[in-house]
């Protein structure tokens, strides 16, 4: 941080300087340019979108219409993951009174469970309470535009976000276990929670999906815009255990993978 | 919406800095450099009992980005400090400030890192557990960090660092007076203001360290200090 120390014995400093600088440059770019949670579009504007790109993208894009009606999208912020699970969720709850008493009970105990691992109570309960009043807003004012303009205030959806990862991180750590031989490099679960999951902007991965929904019991859907086969892979996220029995555990909603980058998808 | 200011960052500092007023903790005191800019505050470190650094008064700034919580602030002491992780110009290089981009220290040595929930306490202590024990892995100040090893692998023979952190902490002496504050020199003192220790984990690291090991009676009954006053602040 200095650099009118010694710059021989770390020349790391200025190099992480400057790329947190770039850092800044494109999230500002990306934060002017696209809002935290769209609009709907059409499947028409999103064949559009792709008239450009190659085959593959355009059959699967294709195959997507004849399936879903409508995509909203989510800023490319490093947070689309949380945001899009966030969203879709809270909106499915809309019409679901008794799957929300269900998550609010969740919700409500989460926080001394998080506590309990050594997160700050002070901080811990500022992010929990925003969080509580972000979800409450499925009963009242319990309209889709009600959340849509919260998702896109910041204080509100980043405070939301945050309590996310909190989530992921103590599921990770409660059930270290269960987790620690899928984790890269020599880090111990700890450790993987307060590089990538913790941060702000650390993007998501299999392994965050995974404890989420195990974390709030919530079974979702993932289409995965890849390039392989002529179909998107239709993968379902199942936090109830037994994998023979997925037959009512029917997706509360479904996401749309493209490499690094999750917005959500509305079925006709 | 996020590049300027954002209300989050103003919230949560006001929270803290309330919180904080209401309720000084140990070791070390704080407020704002110019009352109309909640974005840099001035903190007054007192030197931790039984340490080098007992009876020290340091002071730094602690600048904080328009995107806090988000990213870390950054500490700079002002009280000229000869420490391996404080660089020449007081910058103080610790994990947990270090800004939540790849860097190639991780994976040297397990250690906390930012995240959303920590605080300038969370922070501060971790700060004046650093005082005591230095990382050597990373030294921001070489010449500081070779000598602090030859003094700690001498035990205590090779005094040219003990004998530089003294006359610094007799240095700060004049900025007590000054500032009349009366620095605590006893563990009993320098606890006495604790709030209650929620975040175990700070306090851990805190507690743990070598100089408290011989004070293990004393330690036991600061902790239940803390659960007789954590519970008078629930009433």
């Amino acid at each position: 941080m200095d650099q009118n120390a010694d710059a021989s014995f770390d020349p790391s400093k200025n190099y992480d300087e400057d790329t947190l600088a770039q850092q800044r440059e494109i999230e500002k770019e990306i934060a002017a340019s696209q809002a935290m949670v769209s609009q709907l579009h059409t499947f028409d504007e999103i064949v559009e979108e792709y008239s450009q790109e190659d085959a593959i993208y355009r059959q699967k894009i294709e195959d997507l219409k004849s399936r879903f009606k409508n995509l909203r999208k989510t800023r490319g912020d490093g947070n689309c993951f949380y945001r899009a699970f966030g969203f879709a969720y809270l909106e499915k709850l809309l019409n679901d009174g008794k799957e929300y008493k269900r998550f609010l009970d969740i919700a409500q105990k989460s926080k001394d469970e998080l506590i309990g691992l050594g997160f700050p109570q002070f901080t811990l309960e500022d992010f929990h309470d925003t969080f509580m009043d972000v979800v409450k807003m499925v009963e009242n004012p319990g309209t889709v535009d009600g959340l849509f303009q919260a998702f896109n205030d910041a204080g509100l959806s980043d405070y939301f976000v945050v309590y996310l990862r909190l989530l992921v991180s103590g599921h990770l750590q409660q059930n270290a276990d269960s987790y620690v031989y899928f984790i890269d490099g020599e880090r111990s679960v700890k450790e993987f929670c307060s590089q990538e999951v913790e941060p702000m902007g650390k993007e998501s991965d299999h392994i965050h999906i995974v404890s989420l929904t195990k974390a709030l019991q919530i079974a979702i859907c993932v289409e995965y815009m890849d390039r392989e086969g002529e179909k998107c892979n239709s993968f379902k996220f199942n936090p109830f255990e037994s994998l023979a029995d997925d037959t009512d555990t029917a997706p509360a909603f479904t996401l749309l993978y493209r490499p690094g980058h999750y917005d959500i998808l509305y079925p006709l | 919406m996020a590049q300027s200011p954002s209300g989050s960052a103003v919230k949560a500092l006001q929270l803290e800095l309330k919180k904080i007023q209401a309720e000084p903790v140990e070791g070390f005191r704080v407020k704002l450099v110019n009352d109309s800019n909640l974005f840099e505050w001035e903190v007054a470190i007192f030197g931790p009992p039984s340490t080098l650094y007992e009876g020290g008064y340091f002071k730094a700034h602690m600048k904080f980005p328009a995107d806090y919580p988000y990213s870390p602030p950054s500490v700079r002491f002002i009280t000229k400090m000869w420490h391996p992780n404080v660089y020449e110009n007081g910058e103080v290089c610790i994990s947990i400030l270090h800004p939540p981009v790849d860097d190639p220290q991780s994976g040297e040595l397990p250690s906390e890192r930012w995240n959303p929930t920590q605080t300038v306490r969370t922070i501060l202590l971790s700060v004046i557990s650093l005082l005591n024990e230095p990382n050597t892995f990373s030294p921001a100040n070489v010449d500081a960090s070779v000598m602090f090893r030859k003094w700690k692998e001498s035990k205590g023979k090779e005094k040219e660092y003990e004998n530089i952190i003294r006359k610094q902490v007799q240095a700060t002496k004049e900025e007590a007076e000054k500032d009349q504050v009366k620095v605590p020199t006893t563990l009993q003192e320098y606890c006495v203001l604790s709030t209650p220790a929620h975040d175990n984990q700070v306090d851990a690291d805190f507690y743990d360290d070598d100089y408290v090991d011989d004070l293990d009676d004393e330690e036991e009954m600061y902790h239940e200090e803390d659960e007789e006053d954590s519970g008078n602040e629930e009433s």
